[in-house]
C-alpha cells in the first residue's frame, strides 16, 4: 500500500530549514557523554554566537536510522523549553534534522573548570575574592531558580556551568535533570545516577532511595571549595560495579569527605542510621572534623567558611538550600557579589577564550559545514593561540583529563 | 516551571482561540458529509489513544498527555493528509518519555498493531519495523515545537477537593507524583472542598472525559478542573441525600482496580460545606466556568450518538475493568438528559441509553470516512483541476509561511 504519510513528509521536508543554511559551523569544543558540541554563527550576522549540540544519531551497524529519541534528550529538551533565566543557558531552537538532534544554546565563552585552570596553572594564584563570591552568587542565583521550578539537576560541577564573555554564569547541561515533587519518586535500582562522583552527596554514596533538592547544594559546596582552592576538595576514586553489577560501596569517596569533615554524628543526621551503607560506613575509622583548618589559607573569611559549613551539612534536611545560601552574610560583606563577574578582573588576567578545533569526526556535520571548515578554523585557531600563551594546553584536554566525565551509577 | 503555568510553554503558545481551531480543520472540511462528523473523529481518536495507553500500562496522565500532543498535532495538520494511525502510535510513545515513563518502541508497534487491527478499525498497514514510529517520533516532536511539557487539570481537582483518605487514586499512581504540591497557580490559593469519594471520582472522570474534545486546546487546566467540578456540584444537589444514606452504595467505580478497604473513610457524613463561598472565592471567572461546563455537556450529547459496537466492547474489556468502567462510567453518567442516571452501579452496569439507529455513528464508520478523506484529497493533489480548489505548491507556500 501507498505510504499514508507521503504528502506529510514532502510538505514538512520542503518547510524544513536546515542547520547549515542557518548556522556556520565555527568548529568543535567538545564531545560529551550524549554528544558533540560546536560553536557556531548565525550565518551573515556578526559575532552571534552559538553553542550546537548535536546529539549522538543512533547507528544499526554502519547505517544511521530512526531507532527512537533518547530518554535524556527528551528530558533536556523538554525542560529547557520551559525555563528561562538569566544565569540558566537559554535554549534558543532545536533543530530536527537528518535523523539528528541539534540544539542551538547560547554561546558561553567560558566555564567553571576553564577558570580554575586558568588561575591554578596560569596565573598561579588564587581566585580573588570578588570573582569568587560573584561567581558563587551567580551560580546559586540559577539554581534557586531551578529549584523553584522543581528541577534538579544532579550533575553540577566545573565543566557544566558556564560563564559568557560579558561576565554571566550559565548553568548548563539538563540532561540529567529532573522535574521532581514532594514526596519523592524513589531511584530505581539501574537508575541512572547523578552527579559526578566528586560532586556526589553523602546521602547518595550511603546509598539512599530518596534524595531531593540538597544534593545540587553539596555539589554547590564542592564547587565552591574548589574554586576557593584552586582543587577538588573531595576528589576520591569511583569504586565500580563488579561483575555482577552490585552496587559498590564508595568507599574511597566517603574517606575522602570524612577526613575533611569528620565522621557524622548520630545527632546531627538522626537518618543516617537508616541509611543503607549506614554498617559500612560505621566500620570506617573516626576523623574530627578539619573544615575550619581547611578553610585558614583556602577560604579566610568567617561567613565564607560558615556557609561552606552549612552547604556541607550531613543530613540534607539540614543543609542550607539555595535560597538560604543566597541570604547568607558572606555575600552581603565587602567585596559584594558583581553583576559581570570579571568586573573587577584586568584584561589580563581574564582566562583564554574557548579553544576550538577542527572536528575528528566531521562526519558528524553535514556535507556543507565540513567543506566550510578549514578556512573560518583557521583565523580562529591563529587567533586563540596568540590568547592562550600556548600555556593552558588545549581546553579538550583539560576537561576530558583531569575530570572525570562519565556519569557513575549508584544504585 | 512545574509550579509556574503562566510561564509555560503550554500556556504561552498553546492556549488557542475557536478561529485558529476552525482554520486547522479548513481542509478536512472539504472531505466530510456534515461538519460534526469532525466532532465525532475528536471522540473516536481519543478513545482509540485511550485503549492503546491501557495496553501500554500508561498512567490516565500519561495518556491525556499523548491526547494533547495529538491535538496540537493536528493544529498544524490535517487527517486527511496524514495518517493518524501512526500519529497516535507517535504520540503514545513521546508522551510516555515526556512523563518519565518510558515504554520500549517495540511494545508501542506490538500493541498498536494489535488494536488497530481490531475489526472496527482494520488497520492492516501499520508498520511492523521500528524505525517508521520512530521517524514519526521525529517529525511529531517537531510539529509540538519541542514543547513536552502539559498540565492537566487533575492536579488542580487533586488540590481543590482532594483529602488523605481519598487519596487512593493517587495511590494507585493514577495522578504521578506530586499532586498536591506547591501553590496554586492562581488566585489567593486558598479554599478548599472536600468531596466525599464518589463525586470526586465523577469530577475525575469528567476530566477525563474532556480529552474527547478540543477543550485542552482552547482553555487552561484550572478552569477545566473548576468546570468538572462545578458540573459534579450540580449533579450533588440531587445525590446528596443518596451520598448520605445509602453510604456503601454509592459509591463510582474506581478507576484502578487497586483499592483498599479504608476507602470506606470516605462515606463517612460530613457538615455542610459553603459550596457558593468555594466557588465564589476561586478567583475565576464563574462565566467561563459556565461556558466550559456547556460544552462538556455538549460533547456528551454528542457522545450518547457515538457507539463503539459489540466487539469493541468485549475487546475493551480485555483491557481490565478499569479501562472499560472508567470510561463507561461517565459515559453514562452524562448530565445531559437525567441526571439521574448518575446514581449507583448497578445502573451503570446496566446496558447503555438507546439512541436512534440511524442516528449513531460506529467506528468502523469513521474510520472508513477517514479513509474516503484520504483517497478523496491525494486524488485532489494529484489533480488540482478536478474541482477542488488546493495546488500542492500553495500548499507548500502556506506551510512555509507559517513554519
Ligand atoms: N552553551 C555553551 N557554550 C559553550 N560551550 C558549551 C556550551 N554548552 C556546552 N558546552 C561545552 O560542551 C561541553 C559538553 O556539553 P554538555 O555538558 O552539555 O554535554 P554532555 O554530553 O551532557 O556532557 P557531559 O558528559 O559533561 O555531561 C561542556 O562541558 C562545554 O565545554
Amino acid at each position: 500500500m501507498d505510504d499514508p504519510m507521503r504528502v506529510y513528509r514532502a510538505k514538512r521536508d520542503t518547510a524544513h530549514i536546515n542547520v547549515t543554511t542557518k548556522y556556520d559551523i565555527v568548529g568543535f569544543i567538545s564531545s560529551g557523554t550524549y554528544g558533540r558540541v560546536y560553536k557556531a554563527n548565525t550565518k551573515n550576522v556578526k559575532d552571534e554566537l552559538w553553542a550546537i549540540k548535536k546529539f549522538k544519531p543512533d547507528k544499526e551497524g554502519d547505517v544511521v536510522t530512526y531507532t527512537g529519541i533518547s530518554q535524556s534528550a527528551i528530558r533536556e529538551i523538554a525542560l529547557n523549553r520551559e525555563i528561562f533565566h538569566v544565569n540558566v543557558v537559554a535554549l534558543r531552537e532545536v533543530i530536527l534534522e537528518d535523523k539528528s538532534i541539534y540544539m542551538v544554546f547560547e554561546y558561553a565563552e567560558h566555564d567553571f573548570l576553564q577558570v580554575i585552570h586558568h588561575y591554578s596553572q596560569t596565573l598561579r594564584t588564587s581566585i580573588p575574592a570578588a570573582l569568587l563570591k560573584s561567581l558563587t552568587y551567580q551560580l546559586l542565583n540559577g539554581l534557586l531558580y531551578l529549584h523553584n521550578c522543581h528541577i534538579l539537576h544532579r550533575d553540577l560541577k566545573p565543566a557544566n556551568i558556564l560563564i559568557t564573555s560579558k561576565g554571566v554564569v550559565k548553568i548548563g547541561d539538563l540532561g540529567l535533570a529532573r522535574i521532581t515533587y514532594q514526596p519523592l519518586q524513589p531511584l530505581f535500582a539501574g537508575d541512572k545516577v547523578v552527579v559526578t562522583i566528586w560532586y556526589r552527596a553523602p546521602e547518595l554514596l550511603m546509598g539512599a532511595k530518596h534524595y531531593h533538592k540538597a544534593v545540587d547544594c553539596w555539589a554547590v559546596g564542592c564547587v565552591l571549595a574548589e574554586l576557593a582552592s584552586l582543587r577538588p576538595i573531595f576528589k576520591g576514586d569511583e569504586a565500580k560495579l563488579d561483575s555482577k553489577k552490585n552496587v559498590p560501596f564508595q568507599k574511597d569517596q566517603l574517606l575522602k569527605i570524612l577526613e575533611v569533615l569528620g565522621t557524622p554524628e548520630e545527632r546531627d543526621w538522626p537518618g543516617i542510621r537508616s541509611m543503607p551503607e549506614y554498617a559500612n560506613v560505621k566500620r570506617l575509622d573516626t576523623y574530627p572534623n578539619r573544615l575550619y583548618e581547611w578553610c585558614r589559607n583556602r577560604l579566610p573569611s568567617n561567613s565564607g567558611y560558615e556557609l561552606l559549613n552549612q552547604l556541607f551539612a550531613y543530613d540534607p534536611d539540614k543543609r542550607l538550600n539555595a535560597r538560604e545560601a543566597l541570604l547568607h552574610k558572606w555575600f552581603h560583606e565587602e567585596p559584594l557579589p558583581t553583576m559581570n563577574v570579571f568586573d573587577t578582573t584586568s584584561d589580563a588576567q581574564l582566562p583564554p577564550r574557548r579553544r576550538i578545533s577542527h572536528d575528528d569526526a566531521p562526519s558528524m556535520m553535514p556535507a556543507q559545514a565540513t567543506q566550510a571548515l578549514p578556512a573560518g578554523q583557521f583565523s580562529q585557531q591563529a587567533h586563540l593561540q596568540s590568547q592562550t600563551h600556548g600555556s593552558a594546553g588545549s581546553f579538550a584536554s583539560l576537561s576530558g583529563g583531569g575530570h572525570p566525565r562519565k556519569k557513575g551509577r549508584l544504585a | 516551571m512545574a509550579t509556574d503555568f503562566w510561564a509555560s510553554s503550554h500556556y504561552k503558545r498553546w492556549i488557542l482561540d475557536r478561529a485558529t481551531l476552525k482554520q486547522a480543520r479548513v481542509d478536512d472540511l472539504q472531505y466530510v458529509d456534515y461538519p460534526e462528523q469532525l466532532d465525532f473523529l475528536n471522540i473516536y481518536f481519543a478513545s482509540l489513544i485511550f485503549k492503546l495507553g491501557k495496553r501500554l500500562q500508561l498512567r490516565q496522565r500519561v495518556i491525556a498527555t499523548a491526547t494533547v500532543f495529538f491535538r496540537r498535532f493536528y493544529v498544524k495538520n490535517s487527517y486527511c493528509e496524514t495518517d493518524p494511525f501512526i500519529v497516535i502510535s507517535a504520540c503514545c510513545y513521546v508522551a510516555a518519555k515526556a512523563e518519565e515513563s518510558p515504554v520500549h518502541i517495540k511494545n508501542v508497534v506490538a500493541e498498536s498493531r494489535q488494536v488497530y487491527s481490531q475489526e472496527e478499525y482494520g488497520i492492516k498497514h501499520f508498520p511492523t519495523d521500528n524505525s517508521k514510529l520512530a521517524e514519526m517520533e521525529f517529525y511529531l516532536v517537531d510539529d509540538l515545537e519541542c514543547d513536552l511539557v502539559v498540565f492537566h487539570p487533575y492536579r488542580t481537582l487533586m488540590s481543590l477537593c482532594g483529602r488523605e483518605a481519598v487519596a487512593t487514586i493517587a495511590e494507585a499512581g493514577e495522578l504521578g507524583i506530586g499532586i498536591n504540591d506547591g501553590p496554586r497557580y492562581w488566585g489567593t490559593g486558598e479554599g478548599k472542598l472536600e468531596l466525599e469519594e464518589g463525586p470526586l471520582q465523577m469530577a475525575w472522570f469528567i476530566i477525563n472525559d474532556t480529552y474527547r474534545s478540543e477543550l485542552c486546546l482552547l482553555y487552561p487546566p484550572h478552569l477545566i478542573a473548576i468546570a468538572a467540578i462545578y458540573l459534579t456540584l450540580i449533579l450533588n444537589v440531587t445525590t446528596r441525600a443518596t451520598l448520605q444514606n445509602q453510604a456503601q452504595a454509592q459509591s463510582a467505580p474506581a478507576p484502578s482496580t487497586r483499592r483498599s478497604s479504608r476507602t470506606s473513610s470516605g462515606t463517612q457524613k460530613k457538615a455542610p460545606q459553603d459550596i457558593v463561598g468555594f466557588m465564589a472565592g476561586l478567583n475565576v471567572s464563574m462565566s467561563l466556568v459556565a461556558t466550559i461546563a456547556q460544552e462538556i455537556i455538549g460533547l456528551y450529547t454528542l457522545w450518547e450518538r457515538y457507539k463503539e459496537d459489540a466487539a469493541a466492547d468485549s475487546g475493551r474489556s480485555a483491557f481490565g475493568r478499569s479501562a472499560s468502567s472508567a470510561s463507561a462510567g461517565t459515559k453514562r453518567s452524562a448530565p445531559s438528559r437525567d441526571p439521574s442516571v448518575f446514581m449507583g452501579s448497578e445502573e451503570l452496569s446496566a446496558g447503555g441509553t438507546p439512541a436512534q439507529p440511524d442516528d449513531v455513528v460506529t467506528p468502523q464508520y469513521l474510520t472508513q470516512l477517514l479513509a474516503r478523506m484520504r483517497e478523496a484529497r491525494l486524488a485532489d493533489l494529484a489533480h488540482p483541476a478536478s474541482g477542488r480548489p488546493v495546488a500542492v505548491n500553495k500548499m507548500l507556500e502556506r506551510t512555509q509561511a507559517a513554519g
